[in-house]
């Protein structure tokens, strides 16, 4: 049975009625898709943190009434108000000062967050991990501040009554660990950098035990079920396989580290000089934009060194912070503060 | 999860460290000294966060009560209830405005924007939240205080605050209309529904807790920062009483009095911090169980 008309039935039906065509007057129907700038208003909120960075740094550079400082702005030599000559204004003291202090935090956190995270996937069983985890993810909602008082009132003076000079009478002669004996109080470098490091250990161990978590289990299984030790397969399975996550940790944590400002400027005994070794104080940027603005409030050169100081800060965190984003997307650490 | 996975190996380690040769000895025994020594990390962070707020405590609570709470006296310069109602106005004012900015933007992303166009607007969320909170102080003291004229005065520190709190709100209520499940959006959309309607009917119920849940985590890291508002605003023994009054805040307290020695100034630097942090505590803790329940709720969405 053919289900395809025969000719004759195709030739046997009503021949359909022709068309209506429209009244030639009426005028072609309006396109629907005509643009209407009042279709724009509901994008114009979600440019709110676009708008706000741009702002930022727009508001940044007029700050600076685009002062020239030349080539000294670089320089060693920070006198914002001499008794004697002109104010200069040389930065390198206080980027030294931000990398001296973030870096060694950045490396104490990143291989202390490597070895909670890896004890917490790898090691502990879930029951103890859900009861320890927390802790670190409290690190992380600790204000700065209270950060530091606790180091200047607490930490600094154990720093430098106990921990100073027992490095200072046993490594002094290694050079930068000798010299000035440590100041009682103990502010200064290392309890900056303890601190600081406390501070970016949330970061970094969230951050790398999402990438070991996001290692597939058929992976953990096939390591373990060819002989490998956790250890073993921690290291040459999982942690090659999450290596962008915990690269981007590095990034984020040196991040938080080196922006870092109310903390550092209460427990590194802040002076806009090198350190002289260890022990000593120093300055970092942050903490220097934090403590002079006041004292430049209505000093038109000495604000618009400031502001190019700010600008010299928020470039480097905006550089660390893409990097550090583009590596990985986590949307599942937004409730940590700061990342 | 993997976790579970890499229990089993333990049970047989035993026999074999005593059997095996002295290679298969030494990787057996390394893994189990890690197993050991690893989870000891763990105390670097329980130890200092526990002396932390053990150190907090005991140095304010004992100067702290009800009385020193409320005491809002103008001529006591060490009045703690000064600030603490300060602290409230300020953060009700940063709150606003960061709700304002953040959660219509965070819809306007999730629901209008093209990925790659969100995936911007997320990408300079994430840059806003790394940015120190000295540089936002500044462009609060440029743009408010000198640029639009308003003075170190409570609008101008809260309004700072608040752009230090946006990004929060942004992020969180991005997430929360971007996990709706897909099939519901088409649902409602399929259906007839008006976007706005989507929005404020459909998503809304679903999206709230998570939403809320980022407030209260703006709210966290508001109360807790200090650059931005020591920077855009001066200490008053005053609760302000317009909006370009000077204002004191919890951790501008601190920072003006932690320096001092023992006494009644040190002593207020120690009550506001352990009112600061009692505060940010209890949010995070309440941030993180709603967070849980909510992830629990969605997944029932499926269901």
């Amino acid at each position: 049975m053919s289900a395809t008309p025969t000719p004759e039935a195709v030739e046997s039906r009503e021949p359909l009625p022709p068309p209506s065509s429209p009244p030639a007057e009426t005028t072609p129907p309006r396109r629907t898709s005509r643009f209407r700038p009042a279709q724009l208003i509901p994008f114009i909120p979600a440019l709110v943190p676009a708008a706000l960075i741009v702002a930022v740094i727009a508001e940044l550079v007029v700050s600076t009434g685009f002062t020239n400082f030349g080539l000294s702005f670089w320089g060693p030599d920070w006198l914002p108000s001499p008794s004697v000559g002109t104010p200069t204004f040389g930065i390198l003291v206080f980027i030294t000062g931000s990398f001296l202090t973030a870096i060694p935090a950045l490396l104490l956190a990143m291989a202390i967050g490597l070895g909670i995270a890896i004890a917490s996937t790898s090691y502990l069983p879930r029951w103890i991990t859900r009861f320890l985890d927390p802790f670190v993810d409290l690190l992380a909602g600790i204000p700065s501040i209270v950060y530091g008082i606790w180091g200047y009132l607490l930490v600094a003076p154990f720093f430098g009554t106990v921990i100073n000079p027992v490095i200072y009478r046993y490594f002094s002669f290694v050079p930068g660990f000798g010299g000035k004996a440590p100041l009682a109080e103990g502010v200064g470098l290392p309890v900056a950098i303890f601190i600081l490091t406390l501070m970016a250990l949330p970061i970094t161990t969230l951050l790398i035990r999402d990438s070991l978590r996001a290692v597939p289990r058929d992976l953990w299984e096939a390591g373990l079920g060819l002989g490998a030790t956790r250890w073993e397969t921690t290291r040459k399975v999982a942690i090659p396989y999450g290596l962008r996550g915990i690269v981007s940790a590095g990034f984020l944590g040196f991040g938080r580290a080196f922006g870092e400002t109310v903390m550092v400027a209460m427990v590194l005994n802040v002076v806009p000089a090198f350190p002289i070794n260890f022990y000593s104080g120093t300055s970092t940027m942050a903490a220097e934009m934090f403590t002079q603005l006041d004292s430049a409030h209505g000093n038109g050169q000495f604000l618009a060194a400031l502001s190019e100081m700010a600008l010299v800060l928020l470039a480097i965190s905006l550089v660390v912070n893409i990097v550090g984003r583009r590596l990985v997307s986590h949307f599942a650490v937004y409730e940590v503060p700061g990342l | 999860m993997a976790s579970a996975s890499v229990a089993a190996p333990a049970e047989t380690g035993k026999d074999l460290l005593f059997d095996a040769s002295a290679r298969t000895r030494w990787r057996l025994g390394f893994d189990r000294v890690a197993g050991w020594l690893l989870p000891v990390l763990f105390l670097v962070a329980i130890v200092p966060i526990l002396d932390l707020v053990y150190y907090i405590a005991s140095q304010a609570l004992p100067t702290l009560s009800w009385a020193v709470l409320t005491n809002t006296n103008p001529h006591d310069p060490y009045a703690l209830g000064v600030p603490i109602i300060s602290t409230v106005y300020v953060m009700l004012w940063a709150t606003a405005v960061a709700v304002a900015l953040g959660l219509f933007g965070g819809v306007a992303t999730a629901e209008f924007l093209s990925e790659r166009a969100a995936g911007w607007m997320r990408m300079s969320a994430n840059l806003l939240v790394g940015t120190p909170s000295v540089v936002i102080g500044y462009f609060g003291y440029f743009a408010l205080v000198l640029g639009l004229g308003w003075g170190y005065s409570f609008i101008a520190g809260a309004t700072t605050l608040a752009f230090f709190m946006t990004p929060y709100i942004f992020r969180v209520t991005d997430l929360a209309y971007s996990s709706i499940p897909r099939p519901i959006r088409e649902a409602a959309l399929g259906s007839g529904a008006r976007p706005y309607q989507y929005i404020l009917k459909v998503a809304a119920p679903i999206a709230l807790p998570q939403i809320l849940n980022g407030v209260f985590l703006a709210v966290a890291i508001g109360v807790g920062e200090t650059a931005p508002i020591v920077l855009t605003s001066t200490h008053s023994v005053l609760v302000p009483q317009t909006l370009y009054s000077p204002v004191s805040f919890l951790t501008a307290e601190i920072w003006l009095n932690f320096s001092q020695p023992p006494g009644q100034a040190l002593a207020l630097a120690f009550q506001a911090a352990f009112v600061v942090l009692v505060v940010v505590v209890a949010l995070n803790i309440v941030v993180r169980i709603i967070s849980a329940r909510y992830q629990k709720r969605l997944e029932g969405l499926y269901q």
